[in-house]
């Protein structure tokens, strides 16, 4: 398990370089200067000139990527072009948010999605299994910036139940700022996960174990708890982890249409003012939570399937 | 089947995660956020722009300035309304003694929080210089000040290199002209260079109290205020980026005041939501359709007569700007000096007289390009102008870019692609005084930001004779004339200046804006 552990990290540390490093090169690649989309049509050569400095863009390339990764040694991301602070400082502020957001996100949808693909297991080919199989599907389908606009528009424009935008000030208060944004983006989520954990759970029901325990008269809902459920939950703990990066990518909606702080918010900004180290800042900590997450779900799967460590 | 490992079962590590997640979520939830004043008069307002900084020297953005207006005090201010005009605010007098000399005296009184004592023409020295000193992005604001004499506690000299009427309009009663403490600025940064976010004292009816970072700024009242009380006890600036989230949550009872987009103008005056008043304003910005006059398929002048009268100007605002945007004029917009009240060529421009520019030119098939930003307003501008040149026999074909690609197109600094732009969807913000709508088309700026290319003696002549006068009534001739020449040189199709749409509750506010619809909080009255 050790090794497995050694071996994942290192190829974890490996892939974030490598991202970051053809990130780098591709920001580089997008054509026009960023001084001229940062400072606008009164921007005099003397200023694009300073702001070049300031962003280090008057150096060769390879020099700017030794300086960033350089920075990276000693944990400085730069300064953010605009208000000069530290990029980690305004990253680091802003990434709880994205954060609670995803995993109360994902929290919810587990805990729905889990008892109703059991559920639809139980009830093969029923009219319940049938009806559940459609609504997820049509969960899945609905993008979540689209069940977003209309979630705001019915439970907070026209119901005024919940807040429409923002944060809310403490836990209780923050919860109901939660809740849209999280049902947005949970929902496809539900569908997901309810389908995946129905199709491994009749593929678990047909074992040996399961027909064994049945004719020692065990109860249905015991055996699909105590003897399917934990193997049929696996390949959704591995879809969890690669899902990571999905629901990083629907916060960056959501963010927007609740207005929202968070990393998806930042990085909209960001790129829509060519602010580069922020950009940067964001991607690399994104790419982080990323490879992080399908570390954490290789290692998960591991302890609990020993057979995939030999994998690696 | 076993299902233990190293002495933790996999049920227990389920269950360990499952309450280490949940105390993730809840520890990342906002327990630390300053708790909304639960009393006292209360204004939610939506900036749908960032706000990243504070400082007047390095503005940024026109929603800054909004905010910096309730946290610092400056010589004069806009005049709220339709017009743009200035009156006296921490100045009691300003005086033009010559054509590079302006004697300023300030009203006793005006404190700057933290002990930092009373503002003084030394600190109105300070604030000036330190833009140029410390190279600001937005030191031409500055125009050709030289430095500020100091005569007495209260009185100064502002002295120019050259003479610089726009001071008046951009300088002294906008951004760069708040004052600030030289002794707390000095403190703050050792070399009196940006602040970013963190004031270190302030001037005005209002404090930042708090300030979030793509949240909200909380401004509240200013204890040591001794000048008029304004309407609320405490402005909450909302930042949402997007419009349409913004008008949402005004929908949604979450703000009272906001922007609102174009799209939405329509709907929202058709069926406006409960107790709401609805204000159209003229954007400071211009949009035109450019044709560079050096591109030997545009150098005759006549063809690009025909463009000009083959475009008409309101169907274009009629699918770009769903028909919420006015027809501009020129480059200057109403309400601001040098206003045109009508262009030379008629916004609908005439297909026959197109023609007939064509026949003189001698041209009988044409293939142009038309460059454009890749946003869908300027795409749908270029698809539109498509259609329109092609009922006069010239083919289009779009090329839409990322910023980054279009911003430069025309910069002889960043290559030869200005050899090969034909047409382009153009589009800058301005400032509220005509010279910084007509400057960049100088002829010193071909190549720069002149992307027309165009030439013009007489236009330079009036530039350099406009920026000096001070008689608004020959002043506003001189720009008249400049976009005369502009429009005269087939260079430009002028189309619109947009617009700044904007809604409030009434049952809460009555809403004070400049003439271009960005709030003037200080004045908005509680009801």
């Amino acid at each position: 398990m050790w090794l497995y552990f050694a071996k994942r990290t290192i190829l974890a540390v490996a892939i974030i370089a490598i991202a970051v490093t053809l990130l780098f090169l591709m920001i580089m690649a997008v054509p026009g200067d960023p001084a001229v989309v940062m400072l606008g049509p009164r921007a005099t050569l003397e200023m694009k000139e300073q702001l070049h400095q300031q962003m280090g863009l008057d150096k060769p390339l390879v020099v700017q990527i030794g300086t960033f990764f350089g920075g990276l040694l000693r944990g400085d991301l730069g300064f953010d072009v605009f208000s000069r602070r530290p990029v980690a400082d305004i990253v680091f502020e802003q990434l709880p948010y994205t954060i609670e957001l995803i995993l109360v996100s994902i929290l919810w949808a587990v805990v729905i999605a889990v008892p109703l693909g059991c559920f639809s297991a139980m009830r093969r080919n029923t009219l319940v299994d049938h009806v559940v199989g459609v609504v997820t599907v049509a969960t899945i389908a609905i993008p979540s910036f689209v069940m977003a606009v209309y979630a705001v528009l019915i439970f907070a424009v026209s119901l005024r139940w919940l807040p429409a935008i923002g944060v809310g000030n403490g836990f209780w208060d923050g919860l109901t700022y939660l809740v849209l944004p999280a049902f947005a983006i949970g929902i496809g989520w539900v569908g997901y996960i309810s389908r995946l954990v129905r199709a491994s759970m009749l593929e678990i029901l047909g074992e040996n174990h399961v027909r064994t325990a049945r004719s020692f008269g065990i109860s249905e809902w015991r055996i699909v708890a105590r003897y399917a459920l934990p193997l049929a939950i696996l390949p959704t703990v591995t879809i969890l982890g690669i899902g990571v990066a999905w629901l990083l990518s629907s916060a960056v909606f959501i963010e927007v249409v609740f207005a929202r702080p968070g990393i998806g918010a930042l990085i909209v900004n960001a790129v829509n003012t060519r602010n580069y180290p922020v950009v940067m800042g964001v991607v690399l900590v994104s790419t982080v939570i990323i490879v992080t997450a399908t570390t954490l779900s290789d290692l998960v799967n591991a302890f609990l399937d020993p057979r995939t460590r030999e994998k690696l | 089947m076993n299902y233990y490992q190293d002495g933790v079962s996999r049920r227990t590590f389920l269950k360990t995660t499952s309450v280490f997640g949940g105390g993730i979520v809840a520890a990342g939830m906002p327990l630390s956020s300053a708790i909304w004043a639960a009393e006292g008069k209360v204004l939610t307002a939506a900036s749908t722009n960032d706000i990243s900084k504070m400082d007047p020297q390095f503005y940024t953005a026109v929603s800054e300035v909004s905010v910096m207006e309730c946290l610092y005090s400056k010589l004069t201010r806009f005049k709220p309304g339709s017009e743009w005009g200035w009156e006296l605010e921490a100045a009691e007098k300003l005086e033009q003694v010559d054509p590079t000399h302006i004697r300023f005296r300030l009203k006793k009184g005006i404190k700057f929080t933290g002990d930092y004592g009373e503002l003084t023409a030394g600190d109105v020295k300070f604030s000036f210089e330190r833009g140029i000193k410390h190279k600001s992005p937005v030191k031409d604001n500055w125009g050709s000040l030289d430095h500020v004499e100091i005569e007495d506690d209260y009185t100064g000299v502002i002295v120019l290199k050259t003479p610089f009427m726009p001071l008046f309009n951009i300088a002294f009663p906008y951004a760069v002209g708040h004052i600030v403490s030289e002794d707390a600025v000095m403190k703050a940064t050792k070399d009196g260079g940006d602040f970013g976010m963190n004031p270190p004292s302030f001037s005005g009816p209002y404090v930042l109290a708090e300030y979030k970072p793509n949240q909200h700024l909380l401004l509240t009242r200013n204890p040591d205020w001794a000048g008029s009380k304004p309407g609320f006890d405490e402005i909450r600036v909302v930042l949402i980026g997007d419009t349409k989230t913004a008008e949402r949550a005004y929908q949604a009872g979450d703000i009272d005041f906001t922007g609102i987009t174009l799209d939405s103008l329509a709907k929202f005056k058709s069926n406006p939501p409960a107790d709401t008043k609805i204000e159209e304003h003229p954007s400071l910005n211009y949009h035109w359709i450019g044709m560079n006059v050096d591109h030997p398929k545009l150098k005759d002048i006549n063809v690009r007569k025909a463009i000009q009268w083959a475009i008409n100007v309101p169907q274009i605002l009629e699918a770009a700007f769903a028909g919420q945007a006015e027809v501009a004029t020129g480059t200057i917009p109403p309400g601001l000096l040098g206003h045109r009240d009508k262009a030379l060529v008629p916004p609908e421009g005439d297909l026959a007289k197109a023609k007939e520019f064509l026949e003189k030119a001698g041209v009988s098939e044409l293939n142009l390009t038309i460059d454009c930003l890749n946003e869908s307003l300027f795409s749908t501008i270029a698809q539109t102008v498509q259609a329109q040149l092609s009922q006069i026999g010239i083919t289009v074909e779009i090329n839409a870019q990322d910023a980054g690609s279009f911003w430069t197109l025309g910069m002889e600094s960043e290559g030869d692609r200005w050899k090969d732009m034909q047409l382009t969807v153009m589009w800058f913000s301005n400032l509220p005084d005509p010279y910084y709508a007509t400057s960049s088309f100088l002829q010193s700026r071909v190549g720069v930001w002149n992307w027309e290319r165009f030439r013009s003696e007489r236009f330079d002549e009036l530039s350099a004779k406009g920026a000096t006068m001070s008689d608004p009534n020959e002043r506003a001739k001189v720009y008249q004339e400049m976009q005369d020449l502009m429009e005269e040189s087939g260079a430009y199709r002028f189309l619109t200046h947009g617009g700044n749409p904007v809604m409030y509750r009434t049952t809460h506010t009555q809403a004070v804006t400049r003439p271009d619809g960005y709030p003037l909080y200080v004045d908005f009255k509680a009801v």
